[in-house]
């Protein structure tokens, strides 16, 4: 089986963020790390290929030059080798850009079965895997807790409210997963220093096929207008006094549902 | 000069640091409250590759650098002591003079259990009347018909008495040389050999979690061929082992000083007095500031001696810097996170507590502040 984990380099989550004028990211290096939902789609495909002997794990990341770093970390946790798209053209790409070229790119490679984390930690906009699976004409099996392929079926449970769903698709398939999937091992000594070794070739948009004009900031249908901090301030409220105050905590607990 | 690191030792930084932040600090403060050792988090260590860090893969070690093993040592050490200290015997005390000074048979025999932490193993140098200084080594050995036959008892020694302990490495006296001094040899003793007699646990200030124990050897024999390298190389061995040792505490006491601050910073930005956060009042922020540059200082100290380590140049002198700043830098900076933290520090639930219990044996063991003193001005 052929999978493709597809990976984000995204700015670690405790790093200090600031934005362009034209409000892009400013992403430095020494920050930069695997998107951490992602974690859950690389382990997700290394228990795969753990089940299914004979199949290859391929690291997909579309991301700056700077980014064979990124990849090599996923790869330490294991997989067989990583390809990076990268192109100074890419830089303010929108989500619909990165689907057109995660489809281009997974075109390319070929694949049975592909894995994204359901976002990324920075932008959270969550719509690429369902956009990619759009544009390859492919099934996506969205928000998956568990996983099992069988032959040429790929079966999940998506979490519900109340229970779950199971849903099943025909291979080949795009799969989403949420934290509740797995635990991501991490990475061991052996697997650090075999990260190196492992084949990583890069991309550009020439290699694909991609015209620049339709991706990055020159095809870029969202714009981000402004981003501000969460402000920590706690909203609390203080009821004083012994005159039914008791009654008034009550009532707030019954409106949260607690009570 | 470039102070970049390498992506691998970017890789095993972060991954000891997410380990230590999830694995290690959770459990620090029962493991400080019940001096058990820590099975659990050492096996997941040794299964991660951790407990053989610098070791050649052939001998089942990771193949990373020494400095690699140095930052990670710094990042378990900042999420607790007690298993940075068992990390740091077992690697740079127990397995490495195996390592540089064992033959081919002794690296597979022993080695190979070490670096994939199958086992731990010890090293038995410091004696009631001696520890740097080895003249008074009263532990010996006599060569009778391929047996060596060893007397004597040996305390303060990290990670001997562990159900995962495969044995201990000593020094002994084993004759005169011609000028006179003691002959000193190490001889490997394995866990169960008859004779050798393990004590039972010291109640510790600090490291409480760490094995430490006193060993007694009567009439204790193995065979000749457990010697370690040539007969009278002993003391030439383990001054090597310290000057590696000492840049291996110096990570570890970077970890605690990093641990102090990391505290410190965190408790003066939430604790609020005369309305508003005591890190708004000076008095606090030169505190702070004098611990980040210290903790930046004697972090550069232990890269430089290890990198000059790394480059085949003698590093003794840059060692026993790093080890003395770094160990009285930890003490300083465990001192006022204490004092930032006021009364709360000097109460159990606080983990700056045992950091200030902690932080006493950095500068003590593996050679004294005044040793390491003794030792820079001796090559000045």
């Amino acid at each position: 089986m052929n999978i493709v984990v597809c990976m984000k380099e995204t700015p670690s989550t405790t790093a200090e963020k600031s934005f362009s004028p034209d409000m892009r990211l400013e992403r430095r290096k020494e920050d930069a790390i695997p998107n951490p939902f992602d974690e859950y789609a690389i382990e997700e495909g290394l228990r795969q290929q753990e089940k299914h002997a004979g199949s290859t794990v391929t690291i997909l990341c579309m991301g700056p030059a700077t980014a064979t770093d990124t990849v090599r970390k996923a790869l330490a946790m294991g997989g067989d080798r990583g390809v990076l798209v990268s192109d100074d053209a890419l830089a303010g790409s929108d989500a619909i850009s990165t689907a057109h070229v995660l489809a281009a790119a997974l075109k390319k490679i070929g694949f049975d079965l592909v894995i994204f984390g359901n976002a990324a930690a920075d932008a959270y906009g969550g719509i690429v895997p369902s956009a990619t699976a759009e544009l390859l004409g492919a099934p996506l099996l969205s928000y998956a807790s568990k996983l099992d392929v069988d032959g040429s079926t790929a079966t999940i449970e998506r979490q519900a409210d109340i229970g779950y769903n199971t849903v099943a698709a025909p291979m080949p398939t795009l799969v989403s997963v949420v934290k509740a999937i797995n635990e991501p091992r991490y990475p061991s000594m052996k697997g650090i220093m075999a990260s190196k070794k492992k084949p990583l070739d890069t991309f550009a948009l020439a290699d694909l096929g991609i015209d620049p004009a339709t991706v990055g900031a020159a095809g870029a249908r969202e714009k981000a207008l402004s981003a501000e901090k969460v402000s920590t301030q706690r909203k609390g409220e203080i009821f004083i006094g012994n005159e039914g105050a008791a009654d008034r905590v009550v009532a707030f607990l019954v409106e949260q549902k607690v009570l | 000069m470039d102070f970049t690191l390498s992506a691998e030792q970017q890789m095993i930084r972060d991954l000891c640091r997410d380990f230590a932040e999830n694995e290690i600090k959770p459990h620090a403060e029962e493991m400080d409250r019940t001096s058990a050792f820590p099975y659990a988090i050492i096996r997941k260590m040794g299964n991660l590759g951790l407990l053989g860090l610098p070791f050649p893969e052939e001998y089942g070690g990771a193949g990373a650098d020494f400095l690699s093993y140095c930052l990670a040592l710094e990042e378990i050490g900042r999420g607790d002591a007690a298993v940075g200290i068992t990390m740091e015997a077992h690697t740079s005390l127990g397995a490495t003079p195996f390592h540089l000074f064992g033959s081919e048979a002794q690296k597979q025999r022993y080695l190979t259990k070490l670096a994939t932490g199958e086992q731990l193993w010890a090293f038995g140098l410091t004696e009631p009347g001696a520890g740097s200084d080895s003249a008074g080594t009263e532990t010996h050995a006599e060569l009778h018909d391929g047996t060596w036959r060893i007397n004597g008892a040996k305390n303060f020694i990290t990670n001997a008495g562990t159900e995962m302990t495969g044995g201990v490495t000593i020094t002994a006296v084993t004759g005169r040389q011609a000028d006179g001094h003691k002959e000193i040899t190490n001889l490997i003793v394995p866990q169960g050999t008859p004779g050798y007699s393990i004590g039972n646990p010291y109640h510790k200030m600090g490291w409480r979690a760490s094995d430490t124990r006193p060993l007694a050897f009567e009439d204790c024999e193995v065979p000749v061929e457990n010697m370690l390298g040539a007969r009278g190389e002993g003391f030439r061995q383990f001054m090597h082992i310290l000057d590696l040792g000492r840049v291996a505490i110096a990570a570890l006491s970077v970890g605690l000083a990093q641990a102090c601050y990391d505290e410190a910073l965190a408790y003066s930005r939430e604790r609020r007095q005369f309305g508003k956060p005591i890190a708004a009042f000076q008095a606090i922020q030169f505190k702070l500031a004098d611990m980040a540059m210290e903790v930046e200082l004697a972090r550069l100290m232990y890269y430089k001696a290890g990198w000059l380590h790394m480059q085949g140049q003698p590093f003794g002198k840059e060692a026993s810097m790093a080890k003395l700043f770094a160990s009285e830098t930890a003490k300083r900076a465990a001192d006022q996170a204490v004092q930032i933290h006021g009364g709360y520090g000097f109460m159990d639930e606080y983990p700056v507590s045992r950091y200030w219990r902690n932080v006493k044996v950095h500068e003590i063991g593996e050679g004294t502040s005044e040793v390491q003193r003794m030792l820079i001005a001796k090559q000045l």
